[in-house]
């Protein structure tokens, strides 16, 4: 005599799936932190020898950020690091005619890390207008140096 | 006359697609998540114009007192000495020498500290830098 079995089908349990899914959301959504990492871009400059140019202090834009949270920009009267309109339509008039016109950032040694990004920022927003208007190559952008302090030992300044 | 009873539909939500939806989630999720690699507290300065930085970055962190931390972007960050930036960079820049580096400086720190840091980047040919700051708002 033949016994028939009944054939049990097997199968993956997937009732639980979505406490499993749901369990990876939760850490997920956990660790996520959507925070705002968002900063000031700058390009060091590369320490080769053919490409370095020396660049005379007259012919660039010198910018010199003092101790007291004051600025000076070409010989021109100190101006409070808050009024930066002036520093504005300065560099620009002197960009949108020439693009690479080096600009140098020369930082007092205890002058505040707020002050030099206060200037670097309101370089990169006149950065942003004359490539609106057209007058900056593509993938171009101001020629923005901020020797350090040896670099500027070096060149006498 | 005897009314026949209507026959009620049970009402049920599908739970088929469930997980479905669970995995979409979890896949977006996944995607946007950037484990942070430094969670120091300090104060950022504002500026308007600010990209994104680039994920896997690594830091450099300075805090008011001075104090240093770095971290490839991978890691957490862990404190180093002032002189041992160099190192750190020589050897970030030997993996990737396109390898972004992003300062995460409070605005009150002397220039001279940064500067110092700057100097040995320079020398390790770190080429992308990004300066770490908030967004400037209108009473700034």
């Amino acid at each position: 005599m033949k016994i028939q079995k009944e054939k049990e089908q097997p199968e993956i349990p997937t009732a639980s799936m979505a406490d499993i899914a749901f369990l990876l959301i939760v850490f997920f959504m956990l660790t996520t932190v959507i925070s705002a990492t968002k900063g000031i871009e700058h390009i060091l400059p590369q320490q080769d020898k053919d490409t370095e140019t020396q660049v005379e202090k007259e012919e660039s834009i010198y910018i010199k950020i003092n101790a007291d949270g004051t600025y000076t920009v070409d010989q021109k009267e100190p101006r409070s690091i808050r009024d930066m309109g002036f520093l504005k339509d300065y560099v620009y008039a002197k960009v949108s005619r020439n693009y690479k016109k080096p600009i140098i950032i020369h930082v007092n040694p205890e002058a505040n890390y707020e002050s030099m990004i206060a200037v670097l920022d309101t370089l990169k927003q006149v950065e942003e207008q004359v490539a609106k208007e057209g007058r900056l190559p593509a993938d171009k952008g101001l020629t923005i140096s901020i020797p350090t302090s040896a670099e500027l030992e070096a060149w006498g300044y | 006359m005897k009314l026949r009873k209507t026959k009620t539909i049970e009402a049920y939500i599908p739970t088929a697609s469930m997980a479905d939806i669970a995995f979409l989630l979890i896949v977006f999720f996944m995607i946007t998540t950037v484990f942070q690699v430094d969670k120091t507290k300090l104060i950022l300065p504002a500026s308007i114009v600010r990209s994104e930085v680039v994920k896997g970055s690594a830091f450099v962190v300075v805090t008011e007192e001075g104090y240093i931390k770095v971290s490839d972007g991978k890691e957490d960050t862990h404190p180093i000495d002032a002189s041992d930036v160099l190192s750190f960079a020589v050897d970030l820049m030997s993996k990737d020498p396109e390898h972004h580096v992003v300062l995460k400086v409070d605005k009150r720190v002397k220039w001279h500290v940064v500067d110092k840091i700057l100097e040995q980047l320079e020398q390790a040919r770190v080429k992308n830098l990004q300066f770490l700051t908030k967004l400037k708002t209108n009473q700034q």
